[in-house]
């Protein structure tokens, strides 16, 4: 190992990010606010990507950079324009005689304001139907709830809404997602939750994609009701922790959370090895035709790679549905198990990204091993770019 | 004991879908031969293993027709004296912790973890009184050997016996695919109890293990019964009894676990029937508490004959990953406690009890690691003070599920409990040169509150190596 001394800078005072560093030996970046040269990695928040790929700042980062977004990364996951491009790949793919995406991880989604008068349709269509009106752009559960009539809607147009409107005008600026809601999610002890998992992209063009070993559920506090008289009961309904964490029943000592190796075998010995790998097979599906359908919409940047996290909720049937897909997942730890996941993740993720401390060539990358540490190649377009199928059922073997 | 006659046996054999099995392969090893004679037939059979199917098909029918009964009296006079006055310590206790109760009423938060009736070191405690009773006849031709917690003479399996029976663990390599799909078919296609031993002990797929269980204790073909008996006990929990707050407040210590925090309400619901179901004083292998009920208590045993302890949450939990049916996960812990767990809290002679297995682990800690052993005693920190704990709860919250679900296929394997001597001695040769630098019970202590991750497989690994 090399151990060259890179430079670092964070916008994020948190110790997984900071403690990585650190331990490599690498040296804190001292630079000001307005030079942009001094560092060689830098994991920074969202705006400041956006900052420095702004072409009127006229900033270009060198070779030995690298940052940890793509610049315009909100295509896949702002929820909208998830939506959106998801809808919009869908229907490029119908166009083709080879089927080989599988779509249907998505609920129904509207996206509001435009498609107000085309919910509505379906609102009419489904009386007992649930739905669940989200924020496009907010995170930790704000701002979310539960829709079972039109004229809930006025919390967020601040006027009265009427089931016959066939426009809605919002009090602010920012667009809404509302999907069908998934009322039958797989209980686990009477108890919903939803799966992080965390997903690197080193690459879109071509697509290259790694997948962590280790994730977890979110545990609500709750027991899990369609009761409509807890409809607004956020500790039945809600698995981020940003909300369970306020409930009397939570705990600091777990937080809620359930690994992803637990939850494995939970579902091996309860409902069979074919029912897991299926589900681990679904779960791969949502991951690379995710991906694939903002590749051709992401700006790729050699200079850039992106951490994901994946929050896909399972339905009583074991069928994952892909709920949204965060760029800056949360690396507050809560407890010691998960201090010990960040840490390796974040320790895996550079490990990956910056090989022996160094900038790999093209030549390095392609002879990467597939597996490093916690991380497995889920997807590698350079490898058969024409055999996406061949490369589902080698990632599963690899995957156990 | 019932014995069966031999028409019986027949009837019983031919209602056995192997027996037509092995009649059709006879048949077809004749072909169209018209005379044929027993000695024919016999001979037949024992060149093609035909004969060992059906002693095997005969004795599993034998074993199914004997009634299970209820160990009640030991052999040693000592012991059943003990357990009476056992018995009327916990009575004692279950009043002193009744008093608490009331005490803290008042207060809402009733998360004492002192609320229980006893714990594993109570248990141990006791066990320990035994060396200060000097009846001469326990220790006939017993050379005194007081650097021992326990030191009763009891007939003990020799501890040589007991490594060699477990040696095999050592060899066992990671199956392939194919070798684990044909485990997969055998344990769809297998009935006998002796066969589904073999395959729990080589090796048990995840997607199996439930089936294997199911079928080693005869519940596969009783579901519909397994729900209704559930769902009676279920009712009869509407009416509330002082033992379910003790298991309430039981379940606090589960509900902070990272693997079994999910199945708390599930795993109280499971004690709640256990205390009520009348089947299980007859179903239980050994009698746990013998007692009369004295005019000054106020409560009588739970009508399964024994007091609910300290950690019982633990040995329902790593059931709750086999099924998502409550009655499944119900009847497999309600089985795996008649016929194993029992004994961990049996004062008792047999091989499985408690005694036993303590004894077992000293007898080899002191002769393998004589060092370990006197350093422990020096500090003041004995043996078996060190592993009572993942001894009583087969590693339960020491281990991670895999690894715990692994240990109950190797009970159910060999029908015993001796695997936990095994890793009982593995993990304090783990940790023995960290326990030979500690200086007293607070750097013990500290050795194990650290981040640790014990596996079934590495303490096997530990408990052989010299």
């Amino acid at each position: 190992m090399q151990n060259k001394k890179l430079k670092w800078k964070s916008d994020f005072e948190k110790s997984v990010i900071i403690e990585n560093f650190v331990n490599r030996g690498w040296i804190k970046s001292q630079e000001k606010e307005e030079e942009q040269t001094d560092w060689n990695v830098y994991w920074a928040t969202v705006w400041n990507v956006r900052n420095i790929f702004n072409p009127k700042n006229g900033f270009r980062l060198n070779d030995q950079q690298i940052i940890n977004h793509f610049p315009n990364h909100y295509e896949l996951t702002r929820k909208d324009c998830m939506v959106k491009n998801l809808k919009r790949f869908k229907r490029e793919q119908d166009k083709e005689v080879l089927e080989i995406f599988n779509f249907d991880f998505l609920p129904t989604t509207y996206i509001f304001p435009g498609e107000y008068s085309l919910f509505v349709e379906e609102f009419h269509r489904n009386p007992n139907q649930t739905w669940i009106v989200k924020p496009a752009a907010r995170s930790q559960g704000k701002g979310i709830f539960l829709l079972r009539k039109i004229q809930q809607l006025k919390k967020i147009s601040g006027t009265t809404v009427t089931s016959n409107m066939t426009q809605l005008n919002l009090a602010s600026k920012e667009n809404y997602v509302v999907s069908r809601y998934i009322d039958n999610p797989l209980l686990i002890g009477g108890k919903k939750f939803d799966l992080r998992m965390y997903v690197l992209v080193t690459n879109y063009k071509p697509l290259k994609v790694w997948i962590y070993n280790k994730g977890f559920g979110r545990f609500c506090n709750e027991q899990y009701t369609t009761d409509v008289a807890e409809i607004e009961n956020m500790f039945v309904h809600l698995t981020n922790v940003a909300i369970q964490q306020y409930s009397d029943k939570y705990s600091q000592k777990h937080g809620g959370k359930y690994s992803i190796d637990a939850l494995k075998l939970y579902v091996e010995s309860a409902y069979g090895t074919d029912a897991l790998n299926k589900m681990m097979d679904d779960i791969h599906n949502i991951m690379l035709t995710s991906l694939k359908s903002v590749q051709a919409v992401i700006q790729n940047d050699k200079h850039c790679f992106e951490m994901y996290g994946y929050d896909i909720l399972l339905d009583s049937n074991l069928k994952p549905w892909l709920i949204e897909i965060n760029a800056s997942p949360s690396l507050t730890t809560t407890t010691p198990v998960d201090k010990n996941l960040k840490m390796n993740l974040i320790n895996d993720v550079y490990n990956i990204v910056l090989p022996n401390d160094d900038f790999p060539d093209n030549d390095q990358k392609q002879q990467q091993p597939t597996k490093v540490g916690g991380f497995t190649l889920l997807y590698d377009e350079n490898l058969d770019p024409n055999n996406r199928k061949t490369q589902k059922r080698q990632s599963v073997k690899i995957w156990k | 004991m019932q014995q069966l006659d031999n028409q019986e046996i027949l009837m019983k054999l031919k209602s056995s879908k192997q027996f037509w099995d092995i009649k059709k392969k006879i048949k077809q090893g004749f072909n169209d031969q018209q005379k044929i004679g027993v000695n024919d037939i016999q001979k037949f059979a024992q060149s093609c293993e035909i004969e060992d199917q059906l002693i095997k098909l005969i004795s599993h029918i034998l074993k199914k027709s004997k009634k299970r009964e209820t160990l009640k009296e030991d052999q040693i006079e000592f012991l059943n004296t003990s357990k009476i006055k056992w018995t009327e310590l916990l009575f004692k206790n279950l009043d002193i912790v009744h008093q608490k109760t009331k005490n803290q009423e008042e207060d809402d938060t009733n998360t004492d973890s002192k609320l229980y009736i006893y714990d594993e070191k109570n248990l141990l405690a006791f066990l320990q009184t035994f060396k200060q009773q000097q009846h001469s006849a326990l220790y006939q031709n017993v050379q005194f050997q007081s650097n021992k917690l326990l030191n009763i003479n009891i007939p003990l399996k020799s501890s040589q016996q007991i490594l060699d029976k477990y040696q095999y663990l050592l060899l066992q390599e990671e199956l392939q695919d194919e070798k684990i799909n044909k485990i997969r078919k055998q344990i769809e296609n297998e009935h006998l109890d002796i066969e589904l031993e073999k395959i729990a002990q080589t090796f048990v797929p995840n997607g199996e293990r439930c089936l294997l269980y199911l079928k080693y204790f005869e519940f596969d073909h009783q579901e519909t019964i397994l729900q209704q008996n559930f769902t009676k006990l279920q009712k009869e929990c509407l009416n509330q009894l002082f033992y379910d707050e003790l298991l309430e407040i039981d379940g606090h210590e589960i509900s902070e676990d990272t693997f079994y925090f999910v199945f708390q309400e599930q795993i109280l619901t499971c004690l709640k029937c256990f205390i009520r179901d009348k089947t299980i004083k007859e179903n239980i292998r050994i009698q746990l508490q013998n007692g009369i009920k004295k005019e000054q208590t106020e409560f009588q045993l739970p009508i399964t004959g024994f007091f609910p302890f300290k950690n019982i949450s633990k040995y329902v939990a790593p059931l709750c990953y086999l099924s998502t049916k409550i009655h499944i996960i119900y009847a497999l812990f309600k089985e795996f406690f008649c016929r194993y767990f029992c004994f961990l809290h049996a004062i008792s002679s047999e091989n499985n009890s408690i005694l036993s297995l303590c004894m077992q682990i000293e007898e080899i800690i002191s002769t393998h690691s004589p060092k370990l052993f006197h350093h422990l005693k020096v500090i003041g920190c004995d043996t078996l003070k060190l592993i009572i704990h993942q001894l009583v709860y087969c590693f339960v919250g020491d281990m991670d599920p895999p690894h715990i679900l692994t240990i109950y296929d190797q009970i159910i394997g060999h029908d015993s409990l001796e695997i936990l001597v095994i890793l009982c001695v593995g993990f304090l040769n783990k940790y023995k040169s960290k326990l030979l630098l500690a200086k007293n019970y607070e750097n013990v202590q500290q050795i194990f509150q650290e981040l640790r991750e014990d596996k079934f497989q590495e303490l096997v690994q530990f408990a052989y190596k010299q």
